[in-house]
Order: C-alpha cells, then sequence, then structure tokens
C-alpha cells in the first residue's frame, strides 16, 4: 500500500466496485442523518481522501474498543476503511515494539504535522503527576501533550477516554480524566460507548476523511448522528414501557414475554447511543434484545449510577441513617418550639419588656 | 367608652383610657395563653379555600369578603404564628410575622363581635374541619383584655358585674319570680335550702318572657318534683362568655354550679337560652378542673325528659310547625333530637326547613349581636335568609327553643314590618298539659 | 456531577432529610402544647374519642350539599386535581419505584398514557384553582404567599413530570432532573407551608371531631 494511493484506488485493487463504494457512502450518509445531496460528496470525499496518518494512543484501558473495531462480524468497507488509514502508532495492533515503536510515533508526527488524527482509548490519570500510567517512562498526560501538539483533531474512543470511565469511578484512584480536560482547543470527537459502536467511529472518520471536518456533535461532545437519540426513544421495547408492561425480574412471566426491563434497572432512558438502531454483531442484537437493561455506557460517570439493577427514579444517596437524624433532629426541635412557646404563654408580657429594651 | 374610628373608615368601640400599646401587648397576652393543642392545630390547618364563607350569614347576605369566617381571625392567627406556632422562633427571628399593630385590632372588633354569632356554620363548611367559631371565641378573650368591646357588650359585662344579671339587680329577683306566680297563678319556689331541681333563667324572661318563669314552674308543679328558683345563682346567661371576659364566665358559672350543689340538686336547669348550654353544660368543668358534680341539662332537654318519659300528657295541636333550631343548642350543643320529640308530643307536624338541624341558619343575634345596637343594619340584611325560610316552610306556628333567637327573631320581623309570631317551646308545653 | 447526578443524589437526599425534619418539626411542635382535656361528662352515648376523630376524618371528606351551591366549583375542582396527583403520583410506574427504593413496597401501576392524560387534566385543574384564587374577591383576601407558593410548587412538578414524559422542551436527562428538583422543592416547602395539610387534616378534622361527638353534635 503506497501512502499516496487514494481510497478508491486502494479499494479498486480490493475489487470493491464503484457502485458498492457509492452504496457504502449513502449508508454513511444515512446513518448519520445526512441529507441525500451529500452522498455524491461524501462519496467523491471519501474516493479522493489520500491515506490519513493515524496515532492511537492507549491509556487507562481495557483495550475492549479496539476489540470492538478489529473483531468485526465480516470484512466490510468500515473495515477496509480501518485498513486505508495509516495506523501509525497502536500497541495492540502494531508490530514492532519498544523504543522502535515510540520512534514510530515521532516520526509519523514529524511528517504529518498538522494533519495527523490522534485517537485515544483509556482515561488520563493525573494524580500525583501522572505516575499512574506512563509509557516508555513517559507519563499518559505527558504523552498525550506531546502528541496532540501538531494534530489536526482528536478522537476519543470509548467512554473512558470520552468521560473518564472506569477508571474514574469513586474513588477515582489515579484521578483520570476525560481527554476533553486535555485537549486545549484541539477538535475533539467523542465517540463513547464501552465499547463504543464500531459504525459510529467509521462514520465519524468517513466524515472526516470526506469532509475534512468535525460532525455535528452534541453538547457532550459526541456525533449527534449517533447518539442523538436515547436508547429508550428507540427501543422495540418501548411499546410494553408505555403500556405499563414490565419485567419484574430477570427470569419471570415479564422478562420472558420480553416486556420492557425498565423496573430492573434498565438506563434506556437517559442513555444517548445508536444500540436500539444499529445494534451490535452486525445488527444481531443489542443487551436489550438479549434480555438485559442498557447499562449506560455511553454516559457519564455510568459506573457511579446507584447500581446497574436500581430502577431510575431510585435516588442515588443512601437515605436510611441521613432521614432517622433528620426524623431525630425533627423531634427535637419540635419539642423545643413547644416548650419555648409554652413558657411564652406564662411569660409572654415579660418577654415583650425585653423585646422593647 | 368612647366610639371612634380607624382610618381606613371602620367604627369601633374602645373603652378605658390605657395607652395604645398597653392595649396590644394585653390582647396579645390573652391570644398567647388561649392557645392549647386543639386551637394550634387549627391555627395551622387552613388552606385559604373560601368554603367557610359559604356558610357565613353575613358573607352571603352582604358578599362582602370581610366577612368570611376565618377573616375574622387575622390577628389571632398571627399571633398564633408569632408566638405559639412551632416555626414561631424563625417567624421573630427574621422577622416574618410582625406583630399585631393596635390598628388591626381597632380594625377587626366589629369583625369579631358585630359580624360573628358564634354560631358554628363554618365550622361545618370547612373541609379541614377547623372549629373556626371556637377560635373567634377565643380571640375574643384577647379584645376584651385589651378594651375594645362594642360598648353595648362592656355594658352588660359592667351591669352583670354589679347586679349579678344583666337584666335585673339579684336582690329583686326573689320578687320578680314572686309577682309572676302570683300575675298567673303559678305557686312558686324560691330559695328553698334544699331541692332536686334548680332552675335557672335568662335575661329576657326577668323582663320581655316572664311568663316563661311561671311555665317551667307550673311542669315541675305537675310532676310532683322538688324544684327551687335561687337567689344566689339564678343567672344562666353568661355575659362573660360572649364578651370574652374569662373572670366574669367564671363567676357566673360557678355562681349557678356551686348554688346548685348547695341546694343538693340533682339537676340544674338552663333556661331556653343558647350560649347559657355551652358556658354551663360544656365549658363549667374547665373551672372547676374536674367534672362537676350537678347535672346541668337545657330546658329543652328537661322537656324532651318528661314528655317522653310519659311525666306528662299534652294536648295535641294537629297543626303544622316550623323549628328555628337554636346553633348553641343543635350545632354545638348536640340537643337535635329533644325539641323533635316534643314538638311531635305535641301533635305539630314539624315541616323542617331544608337547612336545619345542624345545617340550619342562625337567628343573627347569637353571640351578642342581637345586644349589640351597632350590629343592627348587618343582622337585619342576616335575618333575610330566616324569613325566607320561614316563608317557604308556610306553617301555622314557628317555634324555637332560646330567648336570644326569639328576641332577635322578633325584632327582625318588627324591623321587616313582617307579620310572624315566634313561639317559645317551653310556652307551648306549659301552656298545653292535660290535666 | 451533571444535573440528573444531582438531582438523583444530594438534592434529593437534602430536600427528603429537610421533609423529614419539618414535618416532624411541625407535628411535634403542635401536638406538645398543652393539651386542653375537656372534662365535661360526654353526651350520653357519645362513642369514644378515637372513634369520633376517625368518623370526623372521613365524614369531612364529603361536604354537606347545602355549602355546594356557592362551593361547588373549589369542592370539584378540588376533587378533580387531589384525585389527579394521587393517581400520577402513585400510579405511574417510575414513581412507584421510587416508593419501592424508600419503603420497600409497590403496587401494580398504570398505563403511561393513562397517567399523561390524568397529569395533564391535573394540571388544568390547578391552573383553574389558581385563576380562581386570583379572581374570587374571598380569595384575593385571605390568601398569602404561602398559597402561592404551595400552588407553584405543586404546579411545577406537575408540568415537569409532563414535559419529560412528553419528552419536550429539552432532552429528556435534563427534564427528569428538572422535575425531581422541582420534587425536591416541593419537598423542601412542604412541611413549612399549607401542603402540611396531608399530615394536618387527619389532626384537624379529628380534633373537631372528638369535640363534636363528646357533645352529641352532627359534623
Amino acid at each position: 500500500m503506497k501512502h499516496d494511493d487514494t481510497l478508491a484506488a486502494e479499494l479498486e485493487r480490493r475489487g470493491v466496485s464503484r457502485r458498492a463504494f457509492l452504496k457504502f457512502g449513502s449508508y454513511i450518509a444515512s446513518i448519520m442523518a445526512l441529507p441525500p445531496s451529500s452522498v455524491e460528496a461524501l462519496a467523491e470525499g471519501l474516493a479522493a481522501a489520500r491515506r490519513q496518518s493515524v496515532i492511537w494512543l492507549s491509556f487507562q484501558e481495557c483495550t475492549g474498543c479496539t476489540e470492538s473495531f478489529t473483531r468485526s462480524f465480516a470484512p466490510t468497507i468500515e473495515n477496509l476503511i480501518f485498513d486505508f488509514i495509516s495506523l501509525d502508532y497502536h500497541h495492540t495492533l502494531m508490530a514492532v515494539s519498544g523504543e522502535a515503536a515510540e520512534e514510530a510515533r515521532k516520526e509519523a508526527m514529524a511528517a504529518n504535522k498538522g494533519k495527523y488524527i490522534v485517537v485515544v482509548d483509556g482515561s488520563v490519570p493525573i494524580k500525583d503527576g501522572g505516575v499512574y500510567s506512563a509509557i516508555a517512562g513517559v507519563t499518559n498526560k505527558q504523552m498525550l501533550e506531546d502528541t496532540l501538539k501538531d494534530a489536526f483533531a482528536v478522537v476519543a474512543v470509548g467512554t473512558c477516554a470520552s468521560f473518564g470511565g472506569i477508571p474514574k469511578a469513586n474513588p477515582n484512584p489515579t484521578g483520570a480524566v476525560a481527554v476533553s480536560e486535555l485537549v486545549g482547543g484541539k477538535p475533539l470527537i467523542n465517540i463513547s460507548g464501552c465499547p463504543p459502536i464500531a459504525e459510529a467511529m467509521t462514520g465519524a472518520l468517513s466524515y472526516l476523511l470526506s469532509f475534512g471536518k468535525i460532525p455535528e456533535l452534541d453538547h457532550l461532545g459526541r456525533p449527534k448522528a449517533f447518539f442523538g437519540e436515547t436508547i429508550h426513544d428507540r427501543c422495540y421495547r418501548r411499546p410494553f414501557y408505555e403500556r405499563g408492561l414490565f419485567a419484574d425480574g430477570f427470569d419471570d412471566h415479564g422478562a420472558r414475554q420480553g416486556y420492557c426491563l425498565y423496573k430492573v434497572g434498565c438506563k434506556g432512558p437517559v442513555t444517548y447511543n445508536a444500540c436500539a438502531t444499529m445494534k451490535w454483531n452486525g445488527g444481531v442484537s443489542f443487551p436489550i434484545q438479549s434480555g438485559h437493561g442498557c447499562l449506560g455506557c455511553s454516559e457519564p460517570n455510568f459506573w457511579d449510577q446507584g447500581g446497574f439493577y436500581r430502577p431510575l427514579p431510585t435516588p442515588l444517596g443512601a437515605m436510611g441513617p441521613a432521614l432517622a437524624g433528620a426524623a431525630v433532629a425533627g423531634a427535637a426541635l419540635g419539642v423545643g418550639a413547644a416548650l419555648s412557646a409554652r413558657r411564652h404563654q406564662k411569660t409572654y408580657l415579660a418577654s415583650l419588656e425585653k423585646e422593647k429594651e | 367608652m368612647t366610639a371612634k374610628t380607624t382610618a381606613s373608615g371602620v367604627a369601633y368601640d374602645v373603652q378605658g383610657d390605657r395607652a395604645d400599646s398597653e392595649r396590644r401587648d394585653a390582647a396579645m397576652q390573652a391570644f398567647v395563653r388561649d392557645f392549647a393543642r386543639t386551637a394550634a392545630i387549627h391555627m395551622e390547618s387552613c388552606l385559604r379555600c373560601g368554603m367557610c364563607a359559604t356558610a357565613c350569614q353575613f358573607y352571603v347576605t352582604t358578599g362582602d369578603p370581610k366577612y368570611t369566617p376565618i377573616n375574622k381571625l387575622r390577628p389571632f392567627e398571627q399571633a398564633y404564628h408569632r408566638h405559639i406556632g412551632p416555626f414561631a422562633p424563625i417567624y421573630r427571628l427574621f422577622g416574618l410575622k410582625s406583630n399585631v399593630s393596635i390598628e388591626m385590632l381597632q380594625e377587626w372588633e366589629a369583625l369579631i363581635y358585630d359580624a360573628c354569632s358564634l354560631c358554628g356554620r363554618c365550622t361545618l363548611a370547612c373541609p379541614m374541619g377547623i372549629d373556626i367559631s371556637e377560635l373567634i371565641k377565643e380571640a375574643r378573650h384577647g379584645m376584651y383584655k385589651a378594651g375594645l368591646v362594642p360598648d353595648r357588650l362592656e355594658l352588660m359585662d359592667r351591669t352583670t358585674k354589679a347586679w349579678g344579671s344583666p337584666a335585673s339587680p339579684s336582690d329583686d329577683f326573689a320578687d320578680i319570680v314572686r309577682d309572676t306566680g302570683e300575675e298567673n297563678g303559678v305557686p312558686v319556689n324560691v330559695d328553698l335550702p334544699k331541692a332536686d331541681y334548680v332552675i335557672t333563667v335568662a335575661p329576657a324572661e326577668l323582663t320581655e318572657h316572664t311568663k316563661a318563669l311561671t311555665d317551667i314552674a307550673k311542669i315541675l308543679n305537675k310532676i310532683g318534683a322538688s324544684w327551687t328558683y335561687s337567689t344566689a345563682g339564678f343567672e344562666a346567661s353568661n355575659i362573660g362568655y360572649i364578651n370574652g371576659d374569662l373572670d366574669l364566665q367564671e363567676k357566673m358559672t360557678r355562681k349557678i354550679i356551686d348554688n346548685a350543689v348547695a341546694v343538693g340538686a340533682h339537676t340544674l336547669i338552663l333556661p331556653e337560652c343558647g350560649h347559657a348550654y355551652g358556658a354551663a353544660r360544656w365549658e363549667a368543668s374547665r373551672w372547676y378542673g374536674k367534672k362537676v358534680p350537678v347535672r346541668v341539662i337545657h330546658m329543652t332537654e328537661f322537656l324532651a325528659e318528661v314528655v317522653n318519659g310519659g311525666k306528662v300528657k299534652l294536648k295535641k295541636f294537629g297543626e303544622t310547625t316550623s323549628f328555628h333550631d337554636p346553633c348553641q343548642l343543635v350545632r354545638r350543643g348536640g340537643v337535635k333530637q329533644a325539641p323533635r320529640d316534643v314538638l311531635k308530643a305535641l301533635g305539630l307536624e314539624l315541616k323542617e326547613f331544608e337547612d336545619h338541624g345542624e345545617l340550619g341558619w342562625c337567628c343573627g343575634g347569637g353571640g351578642g349581636v342581637v345586644s349589640n345596637v351597632r350590629a343592627d343594619p348587618l343582622r337585619f340584611k342576616a335575618f333575610e335568609i330566616k324569613r325566607k325560610q320561614v316563608e317557604d316552610a308556610n306553617t301555622q306556628h314557628f317555634v324555637t327553643a332560646c330567648g336570644q333567637c326569639r328576641i332577635t327573631l322578633t325584632l327582625g320581623a318588627k324591623h321587616a314590618k313582617w307579620d310572624q309570631k315566634v313561639e317559645s317551646l317551653l310556652e307551648l308545653v306549659a301552656d298545653n298539659l292535660e290535666d | 456531577m451533571d444535573l440528573l447526578a444531582f438531582a438523583r443524589g444530594p438534592a434529593l437526599s437534602f430536600s427528603l432529610a429537610i421533609f423529614v425534619l419539618g414535618v416532624i418539626w411541625r407535628l411535634v411542635g403542635v401536638l406538645a402544647l398543652s393539651p386542653w382535656n375537656d372534662l365535661s361528662p360526654p353526651r350520653e352515648g357519645a362513642p369514644p374519642n378515637w372513634l369520633s376523630a376517625i368518623q370526623a376524618v372521613f365524614r369531612k371528606m364529603i361536604p354537606h350539599r347545602t355549602f355546594l351551591t356557592a362551593g361547588m366549583f373549589t369542592t370539584a375542582n378540588g376533587y378533580v386535581f387531589h384525585i389527579g396527583l394521587a393517581i400520577v403520583v402513585l400510579l405511574f410506574v417510575p414513581h412507584i419505584l421510587f416508593i419501592r427504593s424508600l419503603f420497600g413496597v409497590s403496587w401494580p401501576g398504570l398505563p403511561n398514557g393513562v397517567v399523561f392524560g390524568v397529569g395533564a387534566l391535573t394540571a388544568a385543574s390547578l391552573l383553574a384553582a389558581l385563576a380562581y384564587r386570583l379572581t374570587s374577591p374571598v380569595l384575593k383576601l385571605i390568601s398569602r404567599p404561602n398559597d402561592y407558593i404551595s400552588w407553584l410548587l405543586t404546579f411545577v412538578p406537575v408540568v415537569t413530570g409532563l414535559a419529560a414524559a412528553a419528552h419536550v422542551g429539552a432532552r429528556y436527562e435534563t427534564l427528569l432532573a428538572l422535575h425531581v428538583l422541582s420534587i425536591c422543592a416541593f419537598l423542601i416547602w412542604f412541611p413549612f407551608g399549607k401542603l402540611m395539610h396531608a399530615f394536618l387534616f387527619v389532626l384537624s378534622r379529628g380534633a373537631t371531631g372528638v369535640r363534636f361527638g363528646h357533645r352529641g353534635a352532627q359534623l
């Protein structure tokens, strides 16, 4: 594969027809809710795109995001796009290791100054000078800062990179933060999810490649095309919710009937992602379809929302002791007020005199 | 004693020459002393729904929102929240509830005395069950202490203190009874040292309705009871109860109860008077701190007792009648069946008003309103309701069991140039005893 | 912490604590005042005090017909929004789950469409109540800031709840957070304003019931 090849040429070499390519363009346009008129522009843009240099930084992460992208069900054009980009640095996927790997990163940065895209998975620990995660003696924080300096854009992949994710969960021992907190003014796309949907990543990259700019984002920096609606809004079990038909457990009548999982803790109503429409494993299923409520994995702090199986209306705080304390305090205040009133009934005039003085 | 007008043009009477601040403090002290648990619960509970207005004769006949019963309690409420309520310390600390001003008390005098007959209809309308009329009665304690009472009521207060009765000096009582006995040819007992029944009277019976004195005597003689009137305790009407003069209320109550105990009576018969029943039947034990050692019953209860017990036989009228339920007796006293039994025994077919019994409309003169001439225009307005009720019933007789109601109704009819006789249940029974 | 987590977490804990504190404060503060025992002999055949109290609580649920001519709107509209609020609060599944999380008890709910309809009716009824309060001379005279604050803090949760259910005006989690926060405001105000009548009505009616029952008078 040569660096100055266009994507169209590359795909043609792999036996992908022009027609199939256009089809892919319209697919991307449709999942990203772009107007039909943009299909051609998108296809043209993609076709003319040069190999894009990508530096993939993995910090406090579990590699699940990478797994999600690489373990695709069947080779598809979107996989080919991953093949097409010049993944110049990626721990898991690159053949070289050690100093050579770090060299590759620096080389790519120098060669594509101002043009390369930085993809980050994992959160960045910043507590205690960032010592809790380092690669080749360089803290994640430092490496991110160095790499970002000449980047064109940043893509935070997965919830850890987008929002801090599990490393940031209480009590967050490493002081993990989201990439967004460290990017300064660099354009940033968050593709949250644990792991994120591969199509969301492909779509965002395709958009970036063909239009050279960031797609429309929501207030959390996620492409609206994939994170514009809640799981609940598009869930095939929604009618059960509306009719008041719920599973009360995972093996009761309601569960077997495929009723809504709201009562067993589904976070679909407050989770913005495309699972209910794109689904997983090539459109086979998604968690709710398999009988488990949504965990809300694409949302900030999803790990600390009071438990996956506690229904959404459950208060987050522990109530018992606080309420007991309040009850005792209330009783004390009540008795105090009544005693003061009773004293007042006896000494009203005397106290009035005092008020006047 | 002077009649004055507030800056907002509301007339009020004021007694004594104390400084305003002293009056205010005296009222507040009396207000705060009154708040026991029940009153406090009721002060906490108002929803401001306005249902009580629909029950009040003074609001209904004038349409003036200031007559909304709960509005009449405003100074009392304010005193409660500032000094007694659970959040009173906070209210005071942050000045959230200002102290009651003398101007407010002056302005409220007419609402508390002229525009409330303590009839208690509002209590029945309140969805929270707030006993508004009881609270107004309590609010009067403070008004009395402040010397902000209608002059005519204060006059009765002073007369009662001097005479032992607002109608006649105690010294004249025995003579009035004996004269009436002679006049009507009925043997009467006065000041017997021992008797089973002691009879008490209401002011009207010493002036306009003296026949009542011998009517009850006739019945007691008929059943052969041992009974007496006592100079030491004859006046059952209790102007202290009405005015909010607690000292006088206690004094008047103790007089009749102590006397009844002294003559060894088993029963104290209260006259045909509404508030006498409230003061003696329900509040007497308050002064003794225990159950009073004598049975206290209303004239109407006594009549029902002798009629239902077959002790007297009555001639039958075979005519129709309507009955005005005295508020203190029926709504606030629970004596609803007794007068109806007596009317039945008289062969009178009772045509009930649409609103009767506990829902009956007040005559308009209760709670001292009839004695308070300043309130006349308002009272005559309220009378329109009663007049319509009586006219709608269209019966041969119109009976009641309270002398004050009778006077109010008679005065109302006279003012409206309406020819309607108001009869006394006692009189009907006494006049129709079978031999 | 985002708005929803703040609402479901510290805000809700705090307001529930204030609610409990205030309710107990107010009830104890009143009940610990000196009692006034009626020592007069009760009417013959008078029911025991506790029975009179209970009877009064139920008796007062239905007004005498004579007060309905003038009080029809107040009564009927009062019924509409009280029943409406009861249905929305007690029979909407998310609310049941909230109650279950606090008290461990639950019951079946109604379909959302029904609850939504009832909620809309309740909101309309509350608006009518406000309009009446603002136009009736009696209510204008006797109303206090308490009445308007209590109205607002009842109305806002209904409206935010409807908005969240209908998903209009903002993102769902924002609407939900506003709904929860409006309930927090409601809970905090509850013990200090007239919303407290939800507890006081038993005491208030009961006290008068005892007085009337003792005298053999009808309420």
